[in-house]
């Protein structure tokens, strides 16, 4: 057997490890560290005890070496704030809020949602975050109206991946740092095809509860007074909002150190609303278990993320995509195809990590190289325009990651916080979000400027 | 996706030895979140001391390297004594009685193997840094205690993993329905009702 062979061999292991209930983190780390100790004996002609030295010593760094990222450290701050935030009573306010304004429209409640994930997404960049905090708010009203439970799971599982795009986002920060792009420039460039992606998914619940009233029904009876008293419950979020944005894109500090003053301030809120040490105990237990949960994804990922680097994965897919000969729109689409499949068995980090020193120059050099001009290339876009644009895309196809079987980490959390809805009803709720993304994603490939307009500012 | 889990207890060596390690789990993912809040406390005296009185946190960097660890792995042990760990139970879930009991123990069984070979790669990680002195850039902080930190986390990972492979083999040969110190799915009523109750109290406050 060659190489690739094992490794396409071992991947099959590994979906059937997760499939009999193996937790996923350490069921591809189990697989990374078993395809690395059979590369040792077979391509490097180690003895059996030798080759399992090596690879233990090689895997049992990563779990810190992978961690001890300053770059990391906005995630667990993100997290921090969303739960900070729903004591601060910010998610419960800027939700009521959208219920009053928008939940008049057919499957009101699921729109309410949407636009309530995406103004709490310009908080947290943390899309499970997000996922968590709006199953605990959503999910009871939701299903208390009479709404259908898988409708209501998927709403909140694909709501929550718009913190993905929506600045500040965390995915977008690694993908800046791997291909060495500008933060500010990706992070704003997020910020239109982020709002584009939240309208679309309400038109798309619009559609789908007037077809069917039974999904959702609109929630009426809300007066104009009682719609403007809504507001100013909901304004402390514009404020936290103001200070992340005006921290970033006014270059006042790093998103990791902008994501720490808008907790600080969220926390200071919390506290002035009567926050207890008992609340903030157990905001911080639930911050750090999300946090593990989602840092031994990483490790678990990375672990075997090194042994496919072994198996030369990666430059075999390079390798595929520079021998393609036909227009470079078509290899672009055969790259997001990619993505999709990818994106079913991996956690999108890992898989952004993994894909993007290949994808990313082979893109690149679709486009006529990083020094191209606009007229010159093939896409229609400058090599650092093409960069940024990519980012986006790459990241919108990460999200999809979030909320497809059998890994999608947003539905498991949103059936991890509803144990009586079960993952399989959640998967079933966001399919058709997936097919939304899939709309966005086109109308981003068709308009580039959708994307380009705002870095283009800077 | 099993993450939201009930354990049941009894007067067993077995249940009080699980409540015993929880305790200390439960104190050490404490420990976790207050780690978190020290980075975001850092992160806002850096921000803030550069910005208005031009004199930033020493070694930030550094320091934040150092805790990002810490916030990643004091959770673990607790993160699995509640289940919380991401998995599928598309098979699992299916099975009954003793088969899925078995289902469980081999899931454990491989957990296990993997965190003993991790505790041996990390702990060899660790010693190297030790022996050799190995320090961070800024500031000189020796970084072996941190990488020490990962290692006695994965310690407490396998005495859980050994425990509740203990649970599941016990549930194996008796067959019983409700086994202890292994995490349980809630009756989804309970949850429910659980759930209800958590949405309330200062998220109200803020409405009014």
């Amino acid at each position: 057997m060659t190489t690739i062979e094992i490794a396409i061999l071992l991947s099959g292991v590994l979906v059937l490890l997760v499939l009999i209930g193996v937790r996923v983190a350490f069921a591809t780390a189990m697989i990374g560290i078993t395809g690395m100790f059979i590369f040792y004996m077979t391509e490097k002609g180690m003895d059996p005890g030798r080759a399992m030295l090596v690879t233990l010593k090689l895997s049992g760094q990563i779990p810190h070496s992978k961690t001890a990222s300053h770059v990391l450290g906005l995630i667990p701050v993100f997290i921090l704030i969303g739960y900070l935030a729903y004591f601060a009573g910010l998610t419960k306010a800027i939700f009521e809020a959208a219920k009053r304004w928008v939940g008049w429209l057919p499957g009101g409640m699921g729109v309410a949602t949407i636009f309530s994930t995406a103004g709490f997404a310009a908080v947290s960049g943390a899309s499970v975050a997000t996922s968590a905090v709006f199953a605990r708010i959503a999910i009871p009203e939701m299903l208390a109206l009479g709404y259908d439970k898988r409708f209501a799971a998927g709403v909140v599982a694909a709501g929550g991946t718009l913190a993905s795009l929506i600045p500040p986002s965390a995915i977008l920060v690694i993908y800046a740092i791997i291909t060495e792009g500008s933060v500010g420039k990706l992070l704003m460039a997020g910020f239109i095809p982020g709002a584009v992606s939240a309208v679309i998914y309400a038109v798309m619940i619009v559609g789908m509860a007037k077809r069917n009233p039974k999904l959702g029904p609109p929630v009426t009876g809300y007066s104009w007074s009682e719609r403007f008293a809504s507001l100013p419950a909901a304004a402390p979020i514009l404020f936290v909002v103001a200070i992340i944005m005006y921290c970033i894109y006014g270059g006042w500090g790093t998103p990791t150190e902008a994501g720490a003053l808008g907790a600080f301030v969220v926390l200071c809120m919390a506290l002035y609303r009567g926050m207890r040490w008992k609340d903030l105990s157990g905001a911080l237990i639930e911050s750090a278990k999300l946090t593990t949960m989602i840092f031994t994804m990483i490790w678990g990922v990375l672990i075997f993320v090194r042994y496919l680097g072994f198996a030369d994965l990666p430059n075999t897919f390079a390798a595929f995509i520079a021998g393609l000969h036909q227009p470079a729109i078509l290899t672009l689409l055969i790259i997001l195809g990619v993505y999709v499949i990818l994106g079913m068995f991996m956690d999108a980090i890992g898989m952004l990590i993994l894909t993007l020193p290949v994808t990313y120059p082979a893109v690149i050099a679709l486009n006529g190289g990083i020094d191209i001009t606009r007229e010159a290339s093939s896409l229609g876009m400058s090599g650092e325009e093409c960069g940024i644009w990519f980012g986006i895309i790459v990241v919108k196809m990460a999200e999809l990651c979030l909320i497809t079987p059998p890994i999608g980490l947003n539905c498991f959390v949103v059936a991890g916080v509803r144990p009586d809805i079960s993952v399989q009803d959640v998967f079933r709720g966001a399919s058709p979000f997936f097919v939304a993304d899939v709309v966005t994603v086109g109308v981003l490939i068709a308009f580039p400027g959708i994307v380009l307009w705002l870095p283009n500012l800077l | 996706m099993s993450s939201a889990h009930n354990v049941h207890t009894d007067g067993s060596w077995l249940s009080r030895f699980d409540r015993a390690l929880f305790a200390i789990e439960t104190k050490l993912t404490l420990l976790g979140g207050l780690a978190v809040m020290a980075a975001m406390l850092i992160s806002v005296a850096n921000i803030l001391g550069r910005k208005l009185l031009n004199m930033p946190v020493p070694g930030y960097v550094a320091i934040m390297q150092q805790i990002v660890p810490v916030m990643a792995f004091l959770g673990i042990s607790y993160c699995q004594r509640l289940g919380g760990h991401i998995r599928m139970d598309l098979v699992t879930g299916a099975l009954r009685g003793r088969w899925r009991w078995l289902a469980e123990f081999i899931g454990i069984l491989v957990m296990l193997i993997l965190s003993g070979a991790l505790f041996y790669g990390a702990q060899n990680h660790a010693m190297r840094a030790l022996m050799l002195g190995d320090t961070t850039d800024d500031l000189g902080i020796h970084t072996w205690p941190v990488k020490m930190v990962v290692v006695v986390m994965f310690v407490f990972l396998i005495l859980r993993l050994f425990l509740q492979l203990w649970g599941y083999g016990r549930a194996m040969q008796t067959g019983e329905e409700m086994p202890v110190a292994v995490p349980m799915i809630e009756d989804a009523a309970t949850q429910a009702l659980n759930e209800a109750k958590t949405v309330s109290s200062l998220d109200e406050e803020a409405l009014k």
